[in-house]
């Protein structure tokens, strides 16, 4: 009765004769019912009428009269009961409730006063407000969390106990579970600042990075797959190595926007600069057969439009897309020249299924780097050895004279250099053998073929192989003549990585569909040459991995370019040709030189082999000259409005640019992280909140706009944005701020009084218990029972996973999952591969995005499929069996290995009621497995990891039950 | 508005209509509820939104035979007797309007066009052609429609088929399934309310995607669940080794125990969801294998869907478990058959592709219909896009490919107030553009919806500041032409 009382007078006299705020109050009515007709959107605009600008006052038609709901066209139009003049219409999605429409009432009563939306309005530091309850605030987070309660007769909630808090904080900051010594440290410290010293060592902590990362990742919508059609491989990983350092430093988070959005730009890039800007190359992109690549390439950026508003502006620019925004103001001609900073990238529209597509980068670790230095100072030394030492003149003389009698009685064919063509790709190596290019039929080198033009290769000489560099399923061209003055036959040597077919005028001589690393002389060939030119063409298709070709027409001791030089008049020989005989003979006859050779040829396969293993990242590059942006007329690709050329440019009712600031990608972060931007550091500040109290102080994370919820205590988010600001935008401050304050450190128990009143608890008149996100239950068994390996960053690792889950969607028919062994299953899960089209169904069940699409907030579900993974995954099976000796190993009896469970999963030891429950289920397992030993050694055998054999296999079974029960309690599953 | 001023109003209101305390905390799940859903009519039941169904239903739930890559629509049901008269000849640019295709063969320098190499025959009572690589279906057509005026923007299958089934060619809207799953409910408590069966043809496999019956911005609990044939039936369904049944329930109940032991110490009423949803995993336990257990199917059955039907994984033997997923009142059941995409040796890759799912479609509807569920189930059997009249590559005297076409293709449906024995729209001789009756992918979605009881502009979600809908911002119509 108590509460029901409160109730009334809480919600009752608030409202009576209380001032209408416009911002809080009256827009949210506006533009949810009438700006779709009456908002900013000037192509769907009815009546010429516009609400949302205070100019309507002045509208002769009366449609608002300050001080006179009777005398506001507006006021009669929502209230009359004529069907025809009613507001909104019958058919309106949105109607107005009664509520609604006092509200507009009584702020035109109080004189129909507009304001700007909030939140583009600066950011002003706010007083902060004085409390009744002085001794409860920490921060000035407090004051204002407690004014709003005071204002409500209401305290606080008590503080949460120290075990509570402790697995809070951890679970929070590093999204692993406190160990039971962190534990027994924390309860015993009655330090004072024992709080501060917690949330400082966990700041400090590798998990705090991975932590934050991981949200970080949905945001930047990452994958370890290109998304669309075949959804191939890709490596993006170097780039969510760098956002862990980023985190781990506590990189100022404006440094963290510019370096991602523009890092490329910067003058002098560094290499970490240029990784970060893979976030805008984490984009799905397609390499499907019939696309139209100019299609995909706009999708591209629309994409990146999108997701610079979602994470940075809280804004949703999409509907500005295809024309005007209707509720925010922001215009088609906004839209596209916020198109216009990313549409200046080199990229094409249509990329591989296989890798990375360029502009890419390489990223060696840094043992790496120095022996790839090595190596090219061998290689350098080597060379410059090789082209200017003299051979002992007397022995090149000798030499050069017996191979000019043996050249002159033969006659030497002049070979133009090699032209190629490719690589062209296609989906399998078969198919990039079988299918017909077009050279075969016919060579034009002036003319483009099969989309590419012919390029001169005068590097591939003859008589080496030569690495091709060729993609994965792709195949090349190599084309030349071969001038005879009389008809001769000669053969000729071939070598290739992997498949070859040779053509000579036309007619095919040998078509082989082998997989090999390239040599010498793998094919011999008779070709039969006509007097005059003759064309060979030969085509190698790499199946995979490395590429190469080898040629050599024989019949000659030397190449040609020697042969010709020795046949010529020792007289009439140029400084070149004497060169090329020198540096031949050095390189292949004299003993000395052909041991440097050796030498380097050892030298430049390690440096292949290592600069292979190398990965490579997608970064952004623009287009040096630019690319013209234009209008998309209804958003349509092939429908540029060509009269209507935009250069790129940002939000100007928000801010405009900053002087000085250059017209690309780096302008745009640079006026993104201008202090004076009003949305940057607020949208910012809310996804902290939201990540640690579980909802924003705007409810709607991702929509700051009209639409989007009346922030919960505006002056806390505005004062938190200030703070971060003034900070140098630092996260950590900020987040310590937040975990610091008595706000955060309440219990999470439920009030009663508060129940009904705030059920979705925006006063904040308790702490929130939610349930922990899918990558955190799962880091929490393996962490729980020592299975996990904290190894951080790296390539994407393949745990446990149901069979045949690639298979049954994959585009070719045999893409399988192919599990790891060892410690890639018990790596933290934000480690996970993840392949969008079919990511780790135990991640998608608890919520986990696909991350096809920007997201920066998940759902919270609670599902039967989330029990079944918990129950019977054999990540968590395998858990529990290892937890199970961990609290076997803890004590002999029941109490002290049930606690050690307990606590390790939920911070606390069990009490009366828990270990009778508990002693009850143990009690029946040993008697069922003492029955069923059978089934006991199938349960302890369950994941790959060993057993602890010392430990009896009954016992061990029924502690492995027990195990299971507690990583699948509610307590255990959430954040308290 | 101010998130607590909203409720603070909600309450108000509720109060002055007289409800106690107590009903307030139905009033508390009201205001957690998107805006503008909480504002509705009283719910009619289950634990849908309140104020749907909008109006009466004629279909309690759907099956929707997904044929993944494109089926012939030339080769299958839009046959006309003059498209024998035009093989062979150039396609007219009157017909083909400078509309854009593919680029696997806008680089063609010839489109012949291709009449089917196939037979066709008038059946029924209301002489419908159907091609001789569907006899089965030649049989139903007296109980289904056949949308022939089927259209889509998008020319490529990923846009494609991610556009039908989730209303929009980007990644990131729900699917069909899981909005009637968010809007309507469950009407089972031991299964899930969208079920996804996929199977594999012979023909030219095109890929699927996890967000073809995903959630998008919807809670993930309203996502397809796949049901599969090899392993676990639904994933993670089966205990450990070493557990069994029984042991299950002793875990299950200490946990729930513990569970209510926690409840009473922090108030927190989702413990007792949580429970819930683990007994509804145990029950699924049993109710799973149950429902794939075919072998209560007596021989009959097997002999109307098939030999194929007795094979697990097949389109046949999914067609008997989507029969069984309906006689247990399961939403929203899809299955989706792979290997239509017929860009080389469309005649013979065809000729496999309707051999494994002819016969099984056909019986599903008779199977159905004899069980007095076609009133009210919806069945709609259809792909992404349809293929071009004319060849893709060389066209022989008994080979050819056909590309991808969205200007036009064949949707056939039944079942729960879809007209009898009747085909809607036509197309031009050419099978290349619509003449009559256009049906956009988004009017068939509009269609769907509203023989659910569904009016699609009024089934919202309010998402990044939009109120979020299947058939997007584009005007969509429900097709009243098809409804009996």
């Amino acid at each position: 009765m108590t509460s029901l009382l409160l109730l009334l007078a809480v919600t009752w006299s608030p409202f009576d004769g209380e001032r209408v705020e416009f911002g809080r109050d009256v827009r949210p009515i506006l533009s949810q019912a009438c700006y779709p007709c009456h908002g900013p959107d000037d192509g769907k605009r009815e009546a010429g009428l516009r609400l949302d600008r205070a100019d309507v006052v002045h509208d002769p038609r009366e449609i608002l009269v300050p001080g006179s709901p009777s005398g506001s066209e507006l006021y009669y139009r929502i209230t009359t009961d004529s069907s025809l003049e009613r507001m909104p219409p019958e058919t309106a999605l949105h109607q107005l409730t009664s509520e609604q429409v006092d509200v507009l009432r009584r702020w035109i009563e109080q004189g129909a006063s507009y304001e700007e939306h909030w939140s583009f309005q600066p950011i002003r530091r706010p007083e902060v407000p004085a409390v009744r309850h002085t001794s409860w605030p920490v921060n000035a987070i407090d004051h204002f969390v407690l004014e709003r309660l005071e204002g409500l007769d209401l305290g606080p909630a008590d503080e949460a106990d120290r075990r509570t808090l402790i697995r809070r904080l951890t679970l929070d900051l590093t999204g692993l579970p406190p160990t039971l010594d962190e534990i027994a440290t924390f309860v015993a410290d009655s330090s004072p600042d024992a709080v501060e010293k917690l949330v400082d060592r966990l700041l400090a902590s590798p998990a705090y990075a991975e932590r934050m990362t991981l949200a970080w990742m949905d945001a930047a919508r990452y994958g370890d797959t290109s998304v669309f059609h075949a959804d191939g491989p890709r490596s993006m990983w170097p780039w969510r190595d760098w956002v862990l350092d980023a985190y781990e430093h506590n990189l100022p988070f404006d440094e963290f926007t510019l370096a991602q959005l523009a890092g490329d730009l910067v003058p002098g890039a560094t290499l970490e600069q240029r990784i970060a800007t893979g976030f805008i190359r984490n984009n799905g992109t397609s390499d499907e057969g019939g696309a139209i690549d100019e299609e995909l390439r706009v999708s591209y950026m629309i994409d990146r439009v999108k997701t610079t508003g979602n994470v940075w502006l809280g804004l949703s620019t999409e509907c500005a897309q295809c024309h005007e925004h209707k509720y925010d103001p922001i215009s088609q001609r906004d839209y596209y020249r916020l198109f216009a900073f990313f549409n200046q990238s080199v990229e094409k529209g249509f990329q591989t299924r296989q890798g990375n597509a360029a502009p890419v980068m390489t990223v060696p670790a840094a043992d790496q780097g120095r022996r790839l230095e090595e190596l090219e100072t061998i290689l350098q030394a080597t060379e410059g050895y090789l082209s200017s030492v003299q051979p002992p003149a007397l022995e090149l003389a000798a030499w050069a004279e017996d191979q000019r009698q043996k050249i002159l009685a033969l006659q030497v064919p002049t070979l133009t250099p090699w032209q190629a063509l490719g690589p062209l790709r296609a989906g399998s190596s078969r198919e990039a053998f079988q299918k017909t290019y077009g050279p075969e039929k016919h060579v034009d080198l002036a003319a483009k073929t099969a989309g590419l033009f012919w390029e001169s290769r005068d590097d591939l000489v003859d008589g080496a192989v030569h690495a091709l560099a060729l993609p994965n399923n792709s195949a090349l061209y190599l084309y030349r003549t071969i001038h005879v003055d009389q008809a001769t036959t000669r053969s000729a040597s071939f070598g290739s990585d992997d498949t070859l077919q040779v053509w000579l005028n036309g007619e095919s001589l040998l078509a082989t569909e082998v997989y090999r690393a390239a040599a010498a002389d793998q094919n011999r060939l008779v070709l039969d040459l006509k007097a005059g030119p003759n064309r060979l063409l030969i085509k190698v298709v790499n199946g995979g991995g490395q590429s190469g070709v080898y040629f050599k027409l024989l019949g000659l001791p030397v190449p040609d370019a020697v042969a010709a030089t020795l046949g010529a008049e020792r007289s009439a020989r140029t400084p070149e040709q004497l060169e090329a005989l020198r540096d031949y003979f050095v390189r292949n006859v004299w003993s000395v030189g052909r041991r440097r050779v050796t030498e380097l040829q050892s030298t430049r396969n390690e440096l292949t082999t290592l600069q292979q293993s190398i990965p490579t990242v997608m970064v952004m590059e623009d287009l040096p000259e630019g690319r013209p942006t234009y209008l998309l007329d209804r958003g349509q690709y092939d429908a540029p409005k060509r009269d209507q050329s935009l250069e790129p440019g940002v939000l100007e009712f928000l801010l405009p640019m900053p002087n000085n600031a250059p017209r690309n990608r780096l302008g745009l972060a640079q006026w993104l992280i201008d202090p004076d931007h009003p949305l940057t550091a607020r949208v910012a500040v809310n996804r902290y909140w939201a990540m640690l109290l579980g909802t924003g102080l705007v409810g709607t994370v991702m929509d700051f706009g009209s639409q989007g919820e009346f922030p919960s205590h505006p002056q806390l988010l505005d004062w938190l944005a200030a703070e971060f600001i003034a900070s140098g935008w630092n996260v950590k401050h900020i987040l310590k701020l937040i975990v610091l304050s008595s706000t955060y450190r309440q219990s999470s128990h439920r009030r009663p009084e508060l129940t009904d009143l705030d059920p979705r608890n925006r006063m904040l008149g308790r702490a929130p218990r939610f349930r922990l996100q899918g990558e955190f239950i799962r880091d929490q068994a393996l962490a729980v029972s020592g299975l996990l390996v904290d190894r951080v960053g790296g390539p994407g690792v393949r745990p446990y996973q149901p069979p045949g889950l690639w298979n049954e969607v994959s585009l070719d028919k045999n893409v399988r999952f192919a599990r790891e062994s060892g410690e890639a299953l018990y790596r933290r899960s934000m480690y996970i591969y993840w392949k969008r089209s079919a990511p780790m169904p135990a991640m998608t069940i608890f919520d986990a995005p696909t991350r096809e699409k920007c997201v920066v907030q998940r759902q919270r579900t609670n599902t039967p499929l989330q029990a079944l993974v918990t129950l019977n995954d054999v990540q968590f099976v395998e858990a529990a069996r290892h937890l199970a000796e961990r609290m076997m190993r803890a004590g002999s009896d029941f109490k002290k290995r049930l606690d050690h469970g307990f606590e390790r999963c939920t911070g606390r030891p069990a009490d009366e009621r828990r270990r009778t429950i508990m002693r009850s289920v143990l009690d029946r397992q040993l008697a069922t497995f003492r029955a069923d030993p059978a089934a006991a050694a199938a349960l302890v055998a369950v994941g790959d990891s060993s057993r602890d054999e010392s430990l009896e296999a009954v016992e061990h079974a029924a502690w492995t039950v027990i195990a299971s029960m507690l990583l699948n309690l509610d307590e255990t599953l959430n954040r308290e | 508005m101010d998130p607590i001023r909203e409720n603070q109003q909600l309450l108000t209101r509720r109060t002055l209509l007289g409800r106690s305390a107590r009903g307030l905390g139905a009033l508390a799940l009201a205001s957690m509820l998107p805006r503008g859903l909480a504002a509705a009519p009283a719910s009619t039941g289950a634990n849908g939104l309140p104020g749907l169904p909008h109006f009466a239903p004629r279909a309690k739930r759907v099956i929707y035979l997904f044929m993944s890559g494109g089926p012939s629509h030339i080769d299958l049901f839009d046959y006309k007797p003059a498209l024998r008269e035009i093989h062979g000849i150039e396609l007219p640019e009157s017909i083909r309007q400078g509309q854009r295709l593919t680029t696997m063969t806008s680089g063609q320098t010839t489109f012949p066009c291709v009449a089917p190499m196939f037979d066709f025959q008038r059946h029924g009572q209301h002489g419908t052609w159907v091609s001789e690589l569907l006899p089965y279906t030649a049989r139903i057509v007296d109980d289904i429609t056949i949308v022939k005026s089927m259209n889509t923007e998008a020319i490529n299958h990923d846009p494609a088929i991610t556009f039908i089934n989730t209303g929009n060619q980007q990644p990131g809207k729900p699917s069909l399934g899981a909005w009637l799953s968010y809007g309507l409910g469950t009407m089972n408590r031991d299964l899930p309310d969208y079920v996804v069966m996929i199977s594999r043809g012979s023909g030219n496999l095109q890929a699927l995607y996890a967000r073809l019956w995903a959630s998008g911005f919807l809670p993930s609990k309203h996502q397809g669940v796949k049901f599969r044939s090899g392993g676990d039936p639904v994933l993670y369904l089966g205990n450990p080794p070493g557990i069994d049944a029984t042991t299950r329930r002793h875990m299950l109940d200490g946990i729930a125990a513990i569970n209510e032991a926690r409840y009473e110490e922090t108030g927190d009423a989702e413990i007792h969801d949580r429970i819930a949803q683990y007994e509804m995993a145990y029950r699924m336990q049993s109710s799973v294998p149950d429902l794939m257990d075919l072998s209560d199917e007596p021989e009959s059955v097997f002999d109307l869907y098939g030999p194929d039907a007795r094979k697990p994984g097949t389109f046949a033997s999914n067609c008997i478990l989507a029969r069984r997923l309906a006689e247990r009142d399961v939403r929203f059941i899809q299955l989706f058959h792979r290997g239509w995409d017929g860009h080389g040796n469309l005649p013979r890759e065809i000729r496999g592709q309707c051999k494994d799912t002819d016969q099984a479609a056909a019986a599903l509807v008779m199977d159905l219909k004899q069980r007095g569920l076609l009133d009210d189930t919806l069945v709609i059997c259809g792909g992404e896009f349809g293929r071009t009249i004319y060849s893709q590559g060389t066209l022989t005297k008994d080979n050819h490919g056909r590309d991808h076409h969205g200007r036009c293709f064949h949707t056939w449906l039944a079942g729960a107030g879809i007209k009898r024995g009747f085909e809607y729209g036509e197309t031009d001789d050419f099978c290349y553009n619509i003449v009559k009756d256009p049906v956009h992918i988004r009017d068939l979605n509009a269609t769907i919806l509203n023989q659910l009881g569904i009016d699609h502009e009024r089934f919202t979600y309010p998402y990044q500041g939009l109120d979020q809908k299947l058939t997007g911002v584009e005007e969509a119509h429900v097709v009243k032409g098809i409804l009996a």
